[in-house]
């Protein structure tokens, strides 16, 4: 019986030892799967709460249907792929730092260990990495969320603070697996590797000898080096890439649709609301209105108001004179109260059987603000689906979002009930104004149904290049009317302050996806510098300098970036566009900001190569090329 | 009277491993002439390879000096002795030490290379010395595809590609079996001929009788040779 220390390797002790032993990467295992864990927990609480606060900001009923649909979305799409980013990131951390450990294999196994006992102390130490940094990763995540919403909430913002504990649990769980499952893969494959293999010294998991293969050897020194040190480690430089790639998504998701969608939603709102719009009417309606535009960023209370009261019609002739004014290019004269309104199912064909119909919708109600318009006039541009009102029209109706998508199934298979008739309706609007309930419909059916011929409110879409005499003008003409004239351009620059807050919020996710993308790399990057610390040894001994060894860890992560970057680009584009926001507005300043970002991000990443390549040359040539 | 190419005076070397502090070479003294063939022997750890590591400029003195083609090599920064080396030194290790993701021509033509020649002259070059060291046939190979022998010779080519005035060759047969060392001799014949300076740390019979004159090493010190 062997004595000593050896009675003690137990299926414990040995691991134990082990990685104690090897304190240099049992540290660098350990903080970087614990940065990766907490980042990614910090992530998802993170962007839960920031979904939690946008989600109380709809339940207020503060946000239209359509906004917060935007907004949910995205947070749903960025919360899943953090998930699965993190669980890649995990799990490549686990393949590197255990595809080192091959030699070891070898060597025990040449030494007569059988592979059973080799799965058993090799899947122990990989529990016990993994248990450590997930619980300190854990731990770290639960309180940079603390740190950063504390911080958020001092400059102003209120994100809550909540912990879900089933979430943190989900996360934790969904790390542990993935860290397993794709950890133990190389300690199985390198279980079955044959003990001459693994003892030679060209031999590590994961790489190949058909090196560049098809590669013409004129490329550029650097550039040549660099593919041939990647070439070789081909597997961990292919899961580099998909895991890079997709923190790239996710990056490129935070950014490009976080930019995107903050301006379509602005864009939605100041098509609704219309730029160089001022209102005419009693103060009191006037009031009324820009009280229910309002309600978007600031819930009001607001007691009952007759629409129709006497003192608040605007006659014909006053509509003439103040359209007779130079500089007003357009005359949008409405007259709105509000009312009941009703869904009317409608009837469609069975798509399973064209003989049979099926009836969609119920018969829900709801108070909506309803807008008789003249549709040749009317300066809203904000339809999301269907078609303008026509002036030929007479029972057809534009509804608001939230009206569309609370109350009706399929609204333009449907009819609405306003008056105890129906309206077709034929476009979606999205519109701020009473969070979205709103009817819009030709004015001269809604003034034959009420006996009203006079208008409430006037529209009037002004020259801004005149707009000081424009607007004296018009007081001159309302002077003694009791009307009042008030100006849209102040509550709709409100309405972009408040989305740019809300989207504030959310455009702090791409740093910490960004951070992650990092450590991704970085972790690469450094097992692979310790990797090829020897033949940099070699280099430098032959005359390399130490910016020519630099230079090819600096081409690598550039490699590895590039593609990563323009695999991880591509698809989070495609992610934005075809689920993350429908109809998006792109203006060129939007896409060269996400352009800009994106590029400042990839270089970020190139930049932080930096560090490891500092490191490929801190040894001198000569204890370079003697480590092992 | 001959050109100094490597004057070494008071040369001492330590190594700190924790709290140890290894004396590698104890206050060593040392001269060789242009086209010398100095061989030196002694036994594992008697501090060749770090004699030669200092000469080579991959590592400083702790103490004393060592001047190479007039260049006292302590007190010269990383990147002039990158250039030094590509221009003055040509190494060959007893590992071999081949670059594993090139090809056998790509690891000739490496020093070339960082030398800024042109492609066709590196080729060119790197033909000329697989032959020379009857490797034309391998010149695609990657080392893992090549003997223990080949990769020695390949190592010989590459420590030639710039034309070196000294070569640094470190237990060349070491690795080797009786009959592929032969070849390594063959090629460090060629080298004495041609009048190159070359210094090796051996203990090859074979190579100690070309030597024009062998130094015994012993505990970081030159000995006398019947002591």
């Amino acid at each position: 019986m062997m004595g000593g220390s050896w009675t003690q390797m137990s299926e414990i002790a040995f691991p134990i030892k082990d990685l104690a032993r090897r304190k240099f990467q049992t540290g660098l295992a350990v903080l970087g799967l614990t940065i990766c864990a907490s980042a990614t927990l910090f992530l998802v609480i993170f962007g839960s709460n920031l979904g939690f606060e946008i989600a109380l900001i709809t339940v207020g009923g503060r946000l239209t249907s359509g906004f917060s649909n935007v907004f949910s979305r995205f947070i749903l799409v960025v919360g899943l792929l953090n998930i699965l980013a993190g669980a890649l990131v995990t799990s490549f951390l686990v393949y590197l730092t255990m595809s080192e450990r091959v030699r070891d294999i070898g060597v025990m196994k040449a030494a007569g260990c059988l592979s059973g006992s080799i799965l058993g102390y090799f899947i122990t130490e990989l529990s016990i990495l993994v248990f450590i940094s997930c619980i300190a990763g854990t731990i770290f995540g639960i309180l940079t969320h603390f740190v950063c919403t504390t911080l958020l909430n001092v400059l102003g913002f209120s994100v809550s603070q909540t912990l879900n504990l089933w979430t943190i649990l989900f996360i934790f769980l969904v790390l542990i697996l993935a860290s397993h499952i794709f950890g133990a893969l190389p300690i199985i494959k390198a279980a079955k590797v044959k003990p001459a293999e693994a003892l030679s010294p060209l031999y590590s998991l994961g790489t190949t000898f058909e090196l560049g293969k098809g590669v013409p050897s004129k490329l550029g020194f650097t550039l040549k080096m660099a593919y041939r040190s990647l070439a070789r480690r081909k597997s961990a430089t292919r899961q580099a890439i998909i895991c890079l790639a997709v923190v790239l998504t996710l990056t490129t998701v935070t950014i490009a649709g976080g930019l995107i969608a903050s301006r379509t939603t602005k864009n939605y709102v100041e098509r609704a609301i219309g730029r160089d719009v001022v209102l005419i009417g009693h103060p009191d309606l006037t009031g009324r209105y820009e009280n229910l535009l309002s309600q978007f960023f600031e819930a009001k209370e607001m007691g009952s108001i007759d629409y129709l009261d006497p003192e608040f019609l605007i006659s014909e002739s006053l509509t003439s004179k103040l359209s007779s004014i130079s500089g007003v290019q357009e005359v949008d004269s409405r007259l709105v109260l509000e009312a009941s309104v009703q869904e009317i199912p409608g009837i469609i064909p069975n798509p399973d059987d064209p003989n049979e119909a099926l009836v969609v919708g119920d018969k829900r109600f709801d108070n909506a603000l309803i807008l008789g318009v003249q549709p040749e006039r009317v300066v809203n541009e904000w339809l999301i689906m269907g078609r303008p009102l026509d002036k030929n029209d007479r029972y057809s109706t534009i509804i608001g979002d939230s009206l569309a998508l609370e109350m009706f199934d399929n609204p333009q298979k449907q009819e609405i009930g306003i008056f105890k008739e129906s309206f077709k309706v034929v476009g979606v609007c999205l519109d701020p104004l009473n969070n979205g309930k709103v009817v819009y419909m030709p004015l001269v059916t809604l003034s034959a149904k009420l006996g009203k011929s006079d208008y409430n409110l006037l529209f009037l879409k002004i020259d801004p290049s005149d707009r000081s005499r424009i607007l004296a003008e018009i007081w001159n003409e309302i002077s003694g009317t009791g009307f009042e004239l008030s100006e849209l351009n102040e509550i709709l620059g409100k309405h972009v302050s408040f989305l740019d807050h809300v989207w504030s919020f959310v455009m702090f996710l791409p740093l910490f996806s960004l951070a992650t993308a990092t450590l991704c790399l970085l972790s690469y990057l450094m097992l692979s510098v310790a990797g090829q610390q020897r033949e940099f040894g070699i280099m430098r001994a032959l005359g390399a300098k130490p910016r020519n060894v630099m230079k090819i860890v600096f081409t690598q992560a550039l490699i590895v970036t590039l593609i990563s970057g323009v695999i991880g680009i591509s698809v989070g584009l495609f992610v934005t566009f075809a689920f993350l926001i429908p109809e998006p507005v792109i203006s060129q300043n939007t896409l060269v900001s996400v352009a800009g970002w994106l590029l400042l991000s990839l270089i970020f990443l190139c930049l932080s190569s930096l560090y490891p390549a500092l490191k490929a040359v801190k040894k001198s040539a000569v204890s370079a090329m003697y480590s092992v | 009277m001959k050109e100094k190419v490597v004057l070494a005076s008071s040369l001492c070397k330590e190594y700190q491993i924790g709290d140890l502090t290894i004396e590698a070479l104890k206050n060593l003294n040392l001269e060789v002439v242009k086209g010398e063939f100095l061989s030196i022997y002694g036994p594992s750890g008697a501090g060749k390879t770090t004699l030669l590591s200092l000469i080579g400029g991959l590592d400083k003195p702790t103490s004393g000096k060592v001047v190479v083609f007039g260049h006292d090599l302590a007190t010269y920064d990383e990147d002039f002795l990158a250039t030094f080396r590509c221009a003055y030194v040509g190494f060959v290790f007893q590992s071999f030490n081949l670059i594993s993701t090139l090809t056998a021509m790509e690891n000739v033509a490496f020093p070339v290379e960082l030398a800024g020649w042109s492609r066709e002259r590196i080729e060119k070059r790197s033909e000329n010395l697989l032959k020379l060291v009857r490797l034309r046939h391998r010149a695609n190979h990657f080392p893992a595809q090549l003997s223990g022998g080949e990769q020695q010779r390949v190592a010989f080519a590459r420590a030639l590609a710039n034309d070196p005035p000294l070569l640094l060759v470190d237990e060349p047969t070491g690795n080797l079996d009786m009959e592929t060392g032969l070849e390594v001799v063959r090629i460090l014949k060629k080298m004495k001929a041609k009048g190159k300076t070359v210094i090796v740390a051996t203990h090859d019979e074979r190579i100690l009788e070309l030597s024009n004159r062998t130094l015994r090493l012993y505990d970081g010190r030159i000995m006398d040779p019947d002591e």
